[in-house]
Protein backbone atom coordinates (compact mmCIF):
# COMPACT_ATOMS: atom_id res chain seq x y z
CA UNK A 1 0.00 0.00 0.00
CA UNK A 2 2.48 2.48 0.81
CA UNK A 3 4.92 1.73 -2.20
CA UNK A 4 1.96 2.22 -4.43
CA UNK A 5 1.10 5.76 -3.13
CA UNK A 6 4.83 6.70 -3.11
CA UNK A 7 4.75 5.91 -6.65
CA UNK A 8 1.55 7.71 -7.29
CA UNK A 9 3.16 10.75 -5.56
CA UNK A 10 6.12 10.54 -8.28
CA UNK A 11 3.92 10.44 -11.05
CA UNK A 12 2.25 13.37 -9.41
CA UNK A 13 5.10 15.46 -9.23
CA UNK A 14 6.24 14.00 -12.58
CA UNK A 15 3.12 15.03 -13.93
CA UNK A 16 3.22 18.81 -12.22
CA UNK A 17 7.07 19.41 -13.34
CA UNK A 18 6.29 18.55 -17.16
CA UNK A 19 3.09 21.11 -16.83
CA UNK A 20 5.28 23.87 -15.22
CA UNK A 21 7.65 23.02 -18.26
CA UNK A 22 5.07 23.50 -20.83
CA UNK A 23 3.84 26.93 -19.28
CA UNK A 24 7.24 28.09 -18.97
CA UNK A 25 8.13 27.03 -22.92
CA UNK A 26 4.80 28.80 -23.85
CA UNK A 27 5.50 31.80 -22.28
CA UNK A 28 9.26 32.10 -24.00
CA UNK A 29 7.87 31.31 -27.79
CA UNK A 30 4.47 32.80 -27.28
CA UNK A 31 7.02 35.97 -26.30
CA UNK A 32 4.11 36.89 -23.65
CA UNK A 33 5.06 40.16 -22.16
CA UNK A 34 4.23 39.77 -18.54
CA UNK A 35 4.06 43.54 -17.19
CA UNK A 36 4.79 45.00 -20.56
CA UNK A 37 4.81 48.45 -19.96
CA UNK A 38 7.53 50.82 -21.13
CA UNK A 39 5.92 51.12 -24.93
CA UNK A 40 6.33 53.82 -26.53
CA UNK A 41 3.39 54.22 -29.44
CA UNK A 42 4.04 55.68 -32.66
CA UNK A 43 2.44 56.14 -36.21
CA UNK A 44 3.47 56.10 -39.75
CA UNK A 45 1.66 56.42 -43.47
CA UNK A 46 2.60 54.88 -46.02
CA UNK A 47 1.23 54.29 -50.05
CA UNK A 48 0.63 50.63 -49.39
CA UNK A 49 1.20 47.90 -46.62
CA UNK A 50 0.21 44.91 -48.63
CA UNK A 51 0.14 42.07 -45.95
CA UNK A 52 1.02 43.81 -42.84
CA UNK A 53 -1.33 42.99 -40.23
CA UNK A 54 -1.65 43.99 -36.35
CA UNK A 55 0.47 42.30 -34.40
CA UNK A 56 3.38 42.15 -37.33
CA UNK A 57 7.03 42.90 -35.84
CA UNK A 58 8.72 46.26 -35.63
CA UNK A 59 12.16 45.58 -35.91
CA UNK A 60 15.69 47.17 -35.41
CA UNK A 61 19.07 45.93 -36.99
CA UNK A 62 16.73 42.50 -37.01
CA UNK A 63 15.84 43.01 -33.65
CA UNK A 64 12.41 42.92 -32.91
CA UNK A 65 11.26 46.23 -30.68
CA UNK A 66 7.92 46.56 -30.74
CA UNK A 67 4.68 45.09 -33.13
CA UNK A 68 2.04 46.75 -34.85
CA UNK A 69 -0.83 47.83 -33.00
CA UNK A 70 -3.57 48.85 -35.90
CA UNK A 71 -3.66 49.56 -39.29
CA UNK A 72 -6.07 52.29 -40.97
CA UNK A 73 -6.76 54.60 -43.72
CA UNK A 74 -6.57 58.21 -44.30
CA UNK A 75 -6.45 60.04 -47.31
CA UNK A 76 -6.28 56.79 -49.17
CA UNK A 77 -2.89 56.08 -47.25
CA UNK A 78 -2.17 53.28 -44.99
CA UNK A 79 -1.64 54.40 -41.53
CA UNK A 80 -0.39 52.36 -38.62
CA UNK A 81 -0.09 53.03 -35.52
CA UNK A 82 2.67 50.73 -33.91
CA UNK A 83 4.44 50.20 -29.97
CA UNK A 84 7.93 50.14 -29.64
CA UNK A 85 9.54 49.28 -26.41
CA UNK A 86 10.73 52.40 -24.49
CA UNK A 87 14.41 53.81 -23.80
CA UNK A 88 15.16 53.40 -27.83
CA UNK A 89 15.29 56.72 -28.90
CA UNK A 90 13.93 57.64 -32.61
CA UNK A 91 15.26 60.31 -34.27
CA UNK A 92 13.21 62.88 -36.35
CA UNK A 93 14.49 61.26 -39.72
CA UNK A 94 14.30 57.82 -38.83
CA UNK A 95 13.01 55.98 -41.63
CA UNK A 96 10.03 52.94 -41.52
CA UNK A 97 10.12 50.48 -43.97
CA UNK A 98 7.39 48.12 -44.66
CA UNK A 99 9.55 44.86 -45.84
CA UNK A 100 9.33 41.20 -46.64
CA UNK A 101 11.00 37.97 -44.92
CA UNK A 102 12.78 36.47 -48.05
CA UNK A 103 10.68 37.55 -50.74
CA UNK A 104 7.19 36.17 -50.26
CA UNK A 105 6.91 35.72 -46.50
CA UNK A 106 5.63 37.69 -43.90
CA UNK A 107 5.82 41.39 -43.83
CA UNK A 108 7.18 43.63 -40.60
CA UNK A 109 8.26 47.14 -40.26
CA UNK A 110 11.78 48.05 -40.68
CA UNK A 111 13.33 51.07 -38.77
CA UNK A 112 16.37 52.82 -40.14
CA UNK A 113 17.53 55.37 -37.00
CA UNK A 114 18.76 58.68 -38.65
CA UNK A 115 21.34 61.32 -37.56
CA UNK A 116 19.09 63.89 -35.79
CA UNK A 117 19.26 65.26 -32.64
CA UNK A 118 15.57 66.00 -32.08
CA UNK A 119 13.49 62.55 -30.99
CA UNK A 120 9.77 61.47 -32.09
CA UNK A 121 8.07 62.11 -29.12
CA UNK A 122 5.40 59.42 -27.75
CA UNK A 123 2.27 59.38 -29.66
CA UNK A 124 4.39 61.62 -31.95
CA UNK A 125 4.82 60.60 -36.19
CA UNK A 126 7.79 58.61 -37.98
CA UNK A 127 7.65 60.63 -40.84
CA UNK A 128 9.79 59.08 -43.61
CA UNK A 129 8.31 55.93 -44.90
CA UNK A 130 8.75 53.51 -47.57
CA UNK A 131 5.64 51.44 -48.72
CA UNK A 132 5.86 48.01 -49.08
CA UNK A 133 7.08 47.36 -52.69
CA UNK A 134 4.64 46.09 -55.69
CA UNK A 135 6.66 42.98 -56.46
CA UNK A 136 4.15 41.59 -58.97
CA UNK A 137 3.63 45.15 -60.34
CA UNK A 138 7.71 45.24 -60.72
CA UNK A 139 7.31 41.86 -62.49
CA UNK A 140 4.62 43.21 -64.38
CA UNK A 141 6.18 46.06 -65.77
CA UNK A 142 9.28 43.76 -66.33
CA UNK A 143 7.42 41.50 -68.78
CA UNK A 144 5.07 44.75 -70.50
CA UNK A 145 8.59 45.98 -71.52
CA UNK A 146 10.04 43.27 -72.64
CA UNK A 147 6.79 42.20 -74.91
CA UNK A 148 7.17 46.17 -76.23
CA UNK A 149 10.43 45.06 -77.67
CA UNK B 1 -0.72 67.89 -37.60
CA UNK B 2 -2.77 66.67 -40.79
CA UNK B 3 -1.16 66.86 -44.28
CA UNK B 4 -2.83 69.06 -46.30
CA UNK B 5 -3.08 67.81 -49.63
CA UNK B 6 -3.35 70.22 -52.48
CA UNK B 7 -2.99 70.02 -56.38
CA UNK B 8 0.04 72.17 -56.93
CA UNK B 9 1.56 74.54 -54.53
CA UNK B 10 5.11 76.19 -53.85
CA UNK B 11 7.02 72.69 -53.38
CA UNK B 12 6.15 71.67 -56.48
CA UNK B 13 6.42 74.96 -58.66
CA UNK B 14 10.28 74.66 -57.39
CA UNK B 15 10.73 70.87 -58.59
CA UNK B 16 8.80 72.09 -61.79
CA UNK B 17 11.16 75.08 -62.36
CA UNK B 18 14.28 73.20 -61.89
CA UNK B 19 13.47 70.37 -63.98
CA UNK B 20 11.85 72.54 -66.65
CA UNK B 21 15.85 74.75 -66.13
CA UNK B 22 17.06 71.62 -66.54
CA UNK B 23 16.01 70.17 -69.36
CA UNK B 24 16.78 73.95 -71.11
CA UNK B 25 20.12 73.40 -70.46
CA UNK B 26 20.15 70.33 -71.59
CA UNK B 27 18.27 71.20 -75.08
CA UNK B 28 20.64 74.12 -75.84
CA UNK B 29 22.16 73.56 -78.97
CA UNK B 30 25.53 75.46 -78.31
CA UNK B 31 26.17 72.93 -75.48
CA UNK B 32 25.26 70.08 -76.86
CA UNK B 33 29.28 69.08 -78.54
CA UNK B 34 31.68 67.55 -76.21
CA UNK B 35 34.37 70.37 -75.52
CA UNK B 36 31.10 71.91 -74.00
CA UNK B 37 30.85 68.98 -71.42
CA UNK B 38 32.26 71.20 -68.57
CA UNK B 39 30.47 73.84 -69.18
CA UNK B 40 27.20 72.31 -69.28
CA UNK B 41 27.97 70.20 -65.81
CA UNK B 42 28.52 73.63 -63.82
CA UNK B 43 25.24 74.79 -66.01
CA UNK B 44 23.26 72.11 -64.57
CA UNK B 45 25.45 72.04 -60.96
CA UNK B 46 24.62 75.08 -60.56
CA UNK B 47 20.50 74.56 -60.84
CA UNK B 48 20.91 71.25 -58.87
CA UNK B 49 22.68 73.04 -55.87
CA UNK B 50 19.58 75.35 -56.04
CA UNK B 51 16.75 72.66 -55.62
CA UNK B 52 19.08 70.04 -53.41
CA UNK B 53 20.08 70.18 -49.98
CA UNK B 54 23.03 68.19 -49.69
CA UNK B 55 24.40 68.60 -46.16
CA UNK B 56 21.35 67.92 -44.97
CA UNK B 57 20.92 64.63 -47.46
CA UNK B 58 24.76 63.83 -46.33
CA UNK B 59 23.63 63.38 -42.92
CA UNK B 60 20.78 61.34 -43.21
CA UNK B 61 22.27 59.43 -45.15
CA UNK B 62 24.91 58.70 -42.64
CA UNK B 63 22.29 58.30 -39.71
CA UNK B 64 23.68 57.67 -36.09
CA UNK B 65 26.86 57.50 -36.69
CA UNK B 66 27.32 61.39 -37.50
CA UNK B 67 26.84 62.40 -34.23
CA UNK B 68 30.28 61.16 -33.07
CA UNK B 69 31.82 62.53 -35.75
CA UNK B 70 34.48 65.50 -35.45
CA UNK B 71 33.32 68.88 -37.52
CA UNK B 72 36.28 68.37 -40.08
CA UNK B 73 35.18 64.56 -40.85
CA UNK B 74 31.55 65.47 -41.35
CA UNK B 75 32.89 68.54 -43.97
CA UNK B 76 35.10 65.68 -45.51
CA UNK B 77 32.12 63.12 -45.37
CA UNK B 78 29.83 66.27 -46.96
CA UNK B 79 32.27 67.16 -49.50
CA UNK B 80 32.84 63.17 -51.03
CA UNK B 81 29.09 62.28 -50.63
CA UNK B 82 28.35 65.73 -52.56
CA UNK B 83 30.64 64.62 -55.52
CA UNK B 84 29.20 61.54 -55.52
CA UNK B 85 25.58 62.21 -55.69
CA UNK B 86 26.16 65.00 -57.95
CA UNK B 87 28.21 62.66 -60.68
CA UNK B 88 25.36 60.36 -60.34
CA UNK B 89 22.72 62.26 -61.08
CA UNK B 90 24.70 64.17 -64.11
CA UNK B 91 24.82 61.02 -65.52
CA UNK B 92 21.46 60.32 -65.07
CA UNK B 93 20.33 63.69 -66.13
CA UNK B 94 22.26 63.24 -69.57
CA UNK B 95 20.94 60.19 -70.67
CA UNK B 96 17.58 62.43 -70.59
CA UNK B 97 15.64 60.89 -73.95
CA UNK B 98 12.63 63.18 -73.65
CA UNK B 99 11.03 61.57 -70.86
CA UNK B 100 8.03 63.62 -69.42
CA UNK B 101 7.25 64.52 -66.12
CA UNK B 102 4.00 64.38 -64.49
CA UNK B 103 3.40 66.44 -61.68
CA UNK B 104 0.56 64.55 -59.33
CA UNK B 105 0.26 66.30 -56.23
CA UNK B 106 2.22 67.79 -53.27
CA UNK B 107 1.09 67.91 -49.46
CA UNK B 108 2.51 70.28 -46.74
CA UNK B 109 3.08 69.04 -43.08
CA UNK B 110 3.14 71.61 -40.32
CA UNK B 111 4.24 74.12 -42.67
CA UNK B 112 7.82 73.21 -43.10
CA UNK B 113 8.26 69.55 -44.97
CA UNK B 114 6.54 68.62 -48.04
CA UNK B 115 6.51 65.75 -50.64
CA UNK B 116 5.83 66.39 -54.44
CA UNK B 117 4.73 63.75 -56.40
CA UNK B 118 5.43 62.94 -59.70
CA UNK B 119 5.97 60.24 -62.46
CA UNK B 120 8.56 59.92 -64.79
CA UNK B 121 6.87 58.57 -67.82
CA UNK B 122 9.11 56.76 -70.31
CA UNK B 123 8.87 56.10 -73.91
CA UNK B 124 7.46 52.96 -73.34
CA UNK B 125 4.51 53.90 -71.44
CA UNK B 126 5.95 53.03 -68.43
CA UNK B 127 5.29 55.10 -65.18
CA UNK B 128 7.91 55.65 -62.59
CA UNK B 129 7.04 57.28 -59.06
CA UNK B 130 9.09 59.51 -57.86
CA UNK B 131 8.73 61.56 -54.93
CA UNK B 132 10.73 64.58 -53.79
CA UNK B 133 10.91 64.72 -50.15
CA UNK B 134 11.58 68.53 -49.35
CA UNK B 135 12.04 71.28 -46.32
CA UNK B 136 11.55 74.68 -46.30
CA UNK B 137 14.77 76.48 -45.64
CA UNK B 138 13.65 80.57 -45.07
CA UNK B 139 11.74 81.23 -48.69
CA UNK B 140 13.13 78.44 -50.46
CA UNK B 141 12.08 74.46 -50.47
CA UNK B 142 14.84 72.27 -50.96
CA UNK B 143 14.90 68.51 -51.76
CA UNK B 144 16.46 66.36 -48.64
CA UNK B 145 15.25 62.56 -49.72
CA UNK B 146 14.00 61.10 -53.61
CA UNK B 147 12.16 58.79 -53.53
CA UNK B 148 11.63 56.43 -56.30
CA UNK B 149 9.20 53.39 -56.47
CA UNK B 150 8.92 53.27 -52.70
CA UNK B 151 12.76 53.14 -52.41
CA UNK B 152 14.44 56.07 -50.71
CA UNK B 153 17.71 57.55 -51.63
CA UNK B 154 18.68 58.33 -48.05
CA UNK B 155 18.13 54.83 -46.58
CA UNK B 156 19.59 53.29 -49.55
CA UNK B 157 23.18 55.33 -48.80
CA UNK B 158 22.25 54.80 -45.05
CA UNK B 159 22.23 51.23 -45.09
CA UNK B 160 25.15 50.65 -46.97
CA UNK B 161 26.81 53.39 -45.40
CA UNK B 162 26.13 51.30 -42.09
CA UNK B 163 27.59 48.11 -43.44
CA UNK B 164 30.47 49.98 -44.24
CA UNK B 165 31.16 51.18 -41.01
CA UNK B 166 30.33 48.15 -39.11
CA UNK B 167 32.68 46.28 -41.10
CA UNK B 168 35.34 48.52 -40.95
CA UNK B 169 35.64 52.53 -40.04
CA UNK B 170 34.82 55.97 -40.92
CA UNK B 171 37.98 55.92 -42.87
CA UNK B 172 36.94 53.39 -44.67
CA UNK B 173 34.19 55.14 -45.78
CA UNK B 174 35.63 58.38 -46.94
CA UNK B 175 38.31 56.11 -49.14
CA UNK B 176 35.10 53.98 -50.87
CA UNK B 177 33.71 57.49 -51.47
CA UNK B 178 36.68 58.65 -53.39
CA UNK B 179 36.69 55.51 -55.55
CA UNK B 180 33.10 56.31 -56.35
CA UNK B 181 34.25 59.59 -57.22
CA UNK B 182 37.11 58.85 -59.16
CA UNK B 183 34.96 56.00 -61.12
CA UNK B 184 32.13 57.96 -62.06
CA UNK B 185 34.26 60.77 -63.37
CA UNK B 186 36.53 58.35 -65.38
CA UNK B 187 33.55 56.54 -66.08
CA UNK B 188 31.16 59.52 -67.87
CA UNK B 189 33.51 59.99 -71.00
CA UNK B 190 31.55 57.25 -72.47
CA UNK B 191 28.21 58.37 -72.00
CA UNK B 192 26.08 59.34 -75.16
CA UNK B 193 26.38 62.93 -76.23
CA UNK B 194 23.44 65.46 -77.79
CA UNK B 195 20.53 63.38 -79.12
Amino acid sequence: MNRKIGFETAVGIFIVAGIACLAWLSLRLGKVEIGGGNQFPVSAEFASVAGLRAGSTVEIAGVQVGAVESIGVKDYKAVVRMRVHGGIGLPEDTIASVRTRGLIGDKYINLSPGASDRMIPAGGKIRETEGALDLEGLIGEFIHGSAKK
Amino acid sequence: MAAVPSRAGEPTDQVRGTIDRVLEILKKKELQAKEKRAERRALLRGEISKAFDFDEMAKRSLGPPWRQRTQEERKEYVTLFRQVLENSYLGKIEAYQGEKIRYMKDSVEEGRIATVETFIVTGKGQEIPVNYRMVKERTDWRVYDVVIEEISLVNNYRSQFGGILQRSSFEDLLARLREMVKASDSGSGSRKEGR
